[in-house]
């Protein structure tokens, strides 16, 4: 199966009377988007904001930040979502480099899921959206809306956003091009045989929290029932996976950028033959957590046959467990495993950074404490937060995990958690 | 003395504070003014960035035999020079030294909010007691080579002293305090992630970026009874509370758990419970709350005599983000309470 992602890069971003891309400005007409966005009718109101590198600006209420991407000749837009349910990974999409779309989350409850970023100060070089020009998206539930509703309402706001910016680079010449091409797993060239087969078990879901019907997380589906499955790793950048809508540290622009799928592509026929890449939710219940973690390893194991696997989490502590159960089957049927932890210390303590002790799983990469206090500096401007901007203007005092984009759980940032 | 250096205060025990050997190991807490003895070398450290204005001098025995007296009498002496900073020892491999120097700097932290700092050989016993609240500097067994060990004492208790930010151990030369602390590294997460793994793959050595953790075994102990003639409790982390959590216990990151009496119930209705736990999907519990506390078949085996008796008192708490320290005291706490109770076994239920 073979990807392009053809980049555009973006170094501006304005409003203005029509939504074009000329050169590198990226013209958005924002009332006509609006317009496109308040067609949902579990939104009400809908405000649009730019934030810009290096402005002293904060968004907050941080929900979610996709990045902007369209399919041609036909592809379906993040499938089973937006568009129909359809295979994604082949064919052209087009991407705008430097632009995110943020999608903020008006309610009040359940501050876990928010975060801010910042687009200047020290905290906007920790996240990769303190870099990027940001359309932000302001929605309100209408009245009878009800929570899971509303948040589908604002992420499906922020893919068609996604999807209307980058269909503006649909005349121009990209400036490079990603082909991301990995034959059916199998298939090795005799003279590429000797290298290690590498599969990356991605977590996509945490069931700590039951789904919504409408949180659909792969290719539509809010994976209430899921079993571990292999798809290729290109549908996974391709708008299969989204994020599902408790976000602790992990973002669909991640996701859709996926760091692990690169790293592994990046080596592919170098060091590495990247066998593929198997799908897995954290389970609630003891016999759902072994049941998934033996079927993730019989799929890396047997039917993938690769002697390596990097394995990430999602969500909080008992899926951490769960990561480390299914690595630990791997182990055990021999393959050679590394996983990405948080730091789970909430009193940061070296003896509380990990939750498990499993023979073999003894290579650990973490990506930080999303506990540890930080300093939001004063800034002159919020958007996204009308309500609460007067407490965000002014020095403030945050963690790790609220600073959106600081930590990816899935192995996107550089922020790790030293023993001292 | 010059505007601006800093007071620093050094602690010895009777060998390095030049009042004798083993024989005057029993002496008490004293001061004397200015550098004596191995504070001479901790003054020539310092150069003009500070003076060593007293030396406090403890004999080891003392120190030892009645620890929080002497630790006590220590702080007053020190606590009268006015110090900005402690140098304690260093005590090399000196154990009961090593124990004292460390003690100290705790309580001069907490009582006189100054910066500390000691030093000490791997194997003292100090360290272990004392390196997660002290910075305690690594140094040879033995004082043989005496001001390059101070320097290294001084370059670091002058950072701590001017609130300078800390580097990682292997920077200064300090014990890992077991303290973690975010930084930003050279390459991504997934970036490493790959490389640590064909390095596992290829055999090659790798360093894991989270240490194990050390949890000591904890042995089931064996029942001595049958089941038929014992007690038995139950207990859970799954946040199972009576309706309005009365106890208050958090929903992560819990101090605190609940003891509820469960006398003349032969099964929990679930009107009256309720759950705040935030780690996991509560709603079955909920509808249920036998799903995690099972008083329902525990008393049916009380009743058939499969077991002797059920405790009337269920305890919980919630498991979540909880730390090491608070799940550890609490289970202690129950524990207790359970034996002092008399019972025999208890069935844990975790979620």
């Amino acid at each position: 199966m073979r990807l392009e992602l053809g980049w555009s890069d973006v170094d501006e971003v304005t409003a203005a009377p029509a939504t074009r891309l000329a050169g590198k400005r990226l013209e958005v007409d924002l009332d006509g988007l609006r317009e496109l966005l308040s067609a949902d009718p579990r939104l009400t109101r809908i405000r649009l904001d730019l934030a810009h590198p290096g402005e002293r600006c904060r968004i907050a209420r941080v929900f979610d930040v996709v990045a902007p991407r369209a399919k041609t000749d036909g592809g379906e837009d993040f499938p089973g979502v937006l568009g129909s349910v359809a295979r994604a990974g082949h064919g052209r999409t087009l991407a705008l480099g430097g632009v995110a779309v943020v999608a903020t989350d008006q309610q009040t409850d359940n501050v876990g899921t928010l975060a801010v970023i910042d687009m200047a100060g020290p905290n906007a070089a920790l996240s990769a959206f303190g870099r990027t020009h940001n359309l932000v998206i302001s929605a309100w539930p209408s009245p009878s809306t009800e929570r899971s509703d509303y948040l589908a309402a604002v992420r499906l706001a922020a893919l068609k956003t996604a999807v209307h910016l980058a269909g503006t680079a649909r005349e121009a010449e990209p400036n490079r091009v990603d082909v991301f091409e990995l034959p059916p797993s199998p298939r090795v060239p005799p003279e590429l045989a000797h290298l290690p087969r590498v599969a990356y078990v991605f977590q996509i879901h945490s069931h700590q929290r039951p789904t919504g019907l409408d949180e659909g997380i792969l290719y539509g589906d809010p994976v209430r029932r899921m079993l571990p499955t292999i798809v290729h790793p290109n549908e996974v950048l391709d708008g299969a996976v989204l994020r599902g809508f408790m976000g602790r540290s992990v973002t669909t622009w991640a996701i859709q950028n996926h760091p692990m799928i690169r790293a592994l592509y990046a080596q592919h026929g170098r060091t590495l033959w990247f066998a593929g890449v198997v799908v897995t939710v954290a389970q609630a219940t003891e016999p759902e957590r072994v049941r998934s973690a033996f079927l993730t390893a019989g799929l890396v194991a047997h039917a993938l046959g690769a002697d390596g696997a990097v394995l990430t989490k999602i969500g909080g502590g008992a899926p951490h467990v769960d990561m480390a159960q299914a690595a630990a089957h791997c182990e055990a049927l021999g393959v050679k495993t590394t996983a990405v932890v948080e730091d789970m210390s909430t009193d940061g303590s070296a003896e509380g950074m990990l939750l498990f002790d499993f023979p073999g799983v003894d290579a650990l990469v973490n990506v930080g404490s999303s506990q540890e206090p930080i300093i939001l500096p004063a800034m002159e401007r919020v958007v996204g937060a009308d309500d609460i901007a007067s407490k965000l203007l002014g020095e403030t005092r945050a963690t790790y995990g609220g600073l959106c984009g600081a930590i990816e759980q899935v192995g996107a940032t550089r922020v790790m958690a030293e023993v001292r | 003395m010059a505007a601006g250096t800093l007071r620093v205060v050094c602690y010895l025990n009777q060998f390095f504070g030049q009042l004798g050997g083993e024989e005057k190991a029993g002496v008490g807490p004293q001061v004397v003014d200015g550098a004596v003895g191995a504070a001479r070398a901790v003054q020539q450290a310092l150069g003009d960035a500070g003076t060593v204005v007293a030396t406090v001098i403890c004999g080891d025995n003392y120190a030892a035999e009645q620890a929080e007296r002497a630790t006590a009498e220590l702080v007053s002496l020190v606590a009268a020079a006015r110090p900005d900073l402690l140098v304690a020892g260093p005590a090399f491999l000196a154990g009961r030294y090593g124990v004292a120097c460390g003690a100290l700097c705790v309580a001069a932290q907490a009582e006189l909010k100054i910066a500390t700092v000691t030093g000490m050989h791997a194997e003292n016993p100090g360290v272990e007691l004392y390196r997660r609240q002290v910075y305690v500097v690594q140094t040879g067994a033995e004082a043989t080579r005496m001001l390059p060990e101070v320097q290294r004492l001084v370059a670091l208790g002058l950072k701590l002293a001017r609130g300078e930010a800390i580097g990682a151990p292997a920077a200064h030369g300090y014990f890992a305090r077991g303290v973690t602390r975010n930084i930003v590294a050279g390459a991504n997460a997934a970036d490493r992630a790959v490389a640590m793994l064909l390095d596992k793959l290829a055999g090659r050595a790798f360093t894991t970026e989270v240490p194990r953790p050390a949890f000591p075994p904890v042995a089931a102990p064996r029942l001595v009874k049958t089941l038929a003639g014992a007690t038995i409790a139950l207990v859970t982390d799954g946040g199972l509370v009576p309706r309005g959590n009365p106890d208050g216990i958090e929903a992560l990151n819990a101090t605190r758990y609940g003891a509820y009496s469960i006398e003349g119930k032969s099964s929990l209705d679930a009107a009256q419970y309720d759950n705040p736990h935030r780690g996991y999907d509560t709603t079955w519990v909920k509808q249920d709350p036998h799903r995690l506390v099972p008083v329902d078949v525990a008393r049916e085996l009380e009743q058939s005599g499969a077991i002797g008796k059920l405790h009337e008192t269920i305890y919980s708490t919630v498991g979540v983000a909880t730390t090491l320290a608070q799940s550890a005291r609490m289970g202690r706490e129950i524990a207790e309470k359970l034996r002092a109770a008399g019972v025999d076994a208890v069935i844990l239920t975790s979620t």
